[in-house]
């Protein structure tokens, strides 16, 4: 791993004073790698990258971004500072069409700069561009995915966090949407990912890291980890509905 | 009937549409109700009228702009008066609403804007006396413009100022990065954050914004009837029932709304008598809220 673009350091974070959900996680995020946080319901997997973007109180711990802290800076500083996050829904203005949507995320920009950096995303996600007038809302929710990440990438961020991109999408609109982040990553452009699509998620990203329990418990390179048979029995619930697997402990049939 | 009551309609909703631009600013994106906002167009009028005077006092007094009442001193007291109804909404917030908001209960927010009403008023009340008073005495001669309508060079002008700050304000909430973060945060708050708006800014933007509107409605009361501290506190219905009409946070809609009350409080003056008036705006409310809750120009939350 090149130079650290996140890094976290044993964050604590919770919703309720005394209660944290987080506890102790500590990851880190290369330039230009794609990190996925995997890990069963409720290990704490979207609090831990919303205490990053600034939306959960943080009790302990610290977040590097290229090297200065942002632990607990003010969710709208984020954009700023260079973190750009994407929530799981409600992460588009549904009344607001699509390129209202893109302008009202540039107030980092300078006036000038805005048409051609909108101009440049609707390049990179053709659809938008056809669809730029329609109210975003009415948009499907693949496109919405693709308006949700064009918007954060507007803002040249340094690092592109993103909450279960593929989540409540039907299958079709899961693949467009790694296949769009395998592209994104292409441009350069730093991913932090949490998933539950374990699979998918491994298959495009670097490294990952299991999250259990709010604490990170094991760290790999992403196309070892999905085949780490520890890994995936205790955490990747995916895992149970592979074929191979089935075989191994002599229950089901192969298909 | 006589179609006069197209004119006086026309003005009686050009004041509750710049009153309910307000009220449904405030309700799309801090999500109460605030009934102090009758309460900001008095406080509008009597600082203009406050203005006036200290500008009399400091120029002498000053020849009216013909064929208008008034000249360039109620001109630039409105611009002040703006301003100053501007702040005092903006001090209201930090004093009251912030603090009470942060507590998350809106019911409170709402009640709390009830006693501020009454509380501004009374202010008024104790500085201003009770007393209707005037920004001018002169009697204006209405003009005939055919079909039996007859109009003052006062109406024209304020049903001009009417439609340019109507365009004012909705080119700044869809032209404008400042309007698109207050759509953005009336459709979303915790997105807002996320794509970098700061919400204190913006939520101070509504206030001034809607304070300064409310300020130009209460003068306009002011120059076309009398300035009296309940004034704004008898346009509370009109301008709610306007807002929800055009369909709450559609700056178009607000004015549409107050339109069609205005419209409608004139005509049923002509058909069935003044002591009516109060009654209409009810009965639209109360028809829109069975109809179409969502309003003229609403949308559905998704």
């Amino acid at each position: 791993m090149s130079q650290r673009v996140l890094d976290v350091r044993n964050l604590e974070a919770g919703y309720e004073p005394g209660v944290p959900i987080v506890r102790g996680a500590s990851i880190t995020v290369g330039k230009g790698e794609i990190v996925v946080v995997l890990g069963p319901n409720g290990a704490g997997k979207s609090t831990l990258i919303k205490a990053i973007a600034g939306l959960v109180p943080i009790t302990g711990g610290t977040v590097l971004l290229d090297g200065s802290d942002i632990t607990a800076a003010p969710a709208h500083t984020m954009v700023r500072l260079g973190l750009a996050f994407v929530p799981q829904t409600e992460n588009i203005f549904p009344l607001m069409s699509v390129e209202d949507n893109l302008k009202v995320a540039c107030g980092i920009l300078k006036p000038r700069e805005i048409p051609a950096r909108i101009g440049e995303m609707y390049a990179a996600f053709p659809d938008l561009a056809r669809q730029r007038k329609t109210v975003a809302g009415n948009l499907s929710g693949g496109q919405r995915q693709m308006l949700a990440v064009a918007r954060a990438l507007i803002v040249h961020p340094k690092v592109l966090v993103l909450d279960e991109p593929s989540a409540g999408l039907s299958p079709k609109f899961v693949a467009m949407v790694f296949e769009m982040l395998a592209g994104i990553r292409i441009s350069g452009v730093t991913i932090l990912l949490v998933e539950q699509n374990a699979k998918a998620a491994l298959a495009i990203g670097d490294r990952a890291y299991v999250l259990v329990e709010g604490k990170d418990r094991h760290e790999g390179v992403a196309s070892e980890l999905w085949n780490d048979p520890v890994v995936a029995e205790l955490y990747l619930g995916q895992r149970r509905l592979d074929p191979e697997r089935d075989r191994h402990s002599g229950k089901g049939s192969a298909a | 009937m006589n179609l006069q009551f197209v004119v006086d309609g026309l003005l009686a909703g050009s004041m509750i549409g710049l009153g309910a631009i307000g009220v449904t600013l405030t309700y799309s994106i801090l999500r109460f109700s605030n009934f102090a906002h009758g309460d900001f167009m008095a406080w509008g009028a009597y600082a203009t009228l406050a203005a006036v005077g200290a500008i009399g006092a400091m120029f002498g007094k000053i020849a009216p702009i013909a064929p208008l009442s008034f000249g360039w001193p109620l001109i630039a007291a409105v611009v002040i008066g703006m301003a100053i109804t501007g702040l005092l909404a903006l001090l209201l917030d930090l004093m009251l609403f912030a603090r009470l908001r942060a507590k998350g209960q809106a019911i409170i927010v709402v009640m709390a804007s009830f006693g501020a009403s009454m509380a501004l008023r009374s202010l008024l009340e104790f500085i201003f006396t009770s007393r209707p008073t005037y920004f001018s005495r002169a009697i204006q001669i209405a003009m005939p413009v055919g079909f039996g309508i007859r109009i003052t060079p006062d109406q024209i002008a304020l049903l001009l100022l009417t439609a340019v700050l109507v365009l004012g304000v909705h080119l700044l909430m869809t032209r404008t990065q400042t309007g698109r973060s207050m759509q953005a945060l009336s459709q979303n708050a915790a997105l807002a954050r996320i794509v970098g708006i700061d919400v204190a800014k913006v939520v101070r933007v509504t206030w001034i914004v809607g304070g300064a509107l409310a300020c130009v409605a209460g003068v306009m009361i002011g120059i076309l009837i009398q300035i009296r501290p309940f004034m704004g506190f008898d346009m509370l219905l009109p301008m709610f029932a306007a807002a929800i009409l055009g369909g709450i946070g559609s700056v178009p809609g607000a004015v549409l709304g107050g339109l069609i009350i205005g419209l409608a409080e004139a005509g049923a003056v002509q058909l069935i008598g003044a002591e009516w008036r109060a009654a209409v705006s009810f009965i639209i409310l109360m028809t829109v809220l069975f109809v179409r809750p969502i309003g003229l120009f609403g949308v559905r939350e998704r």
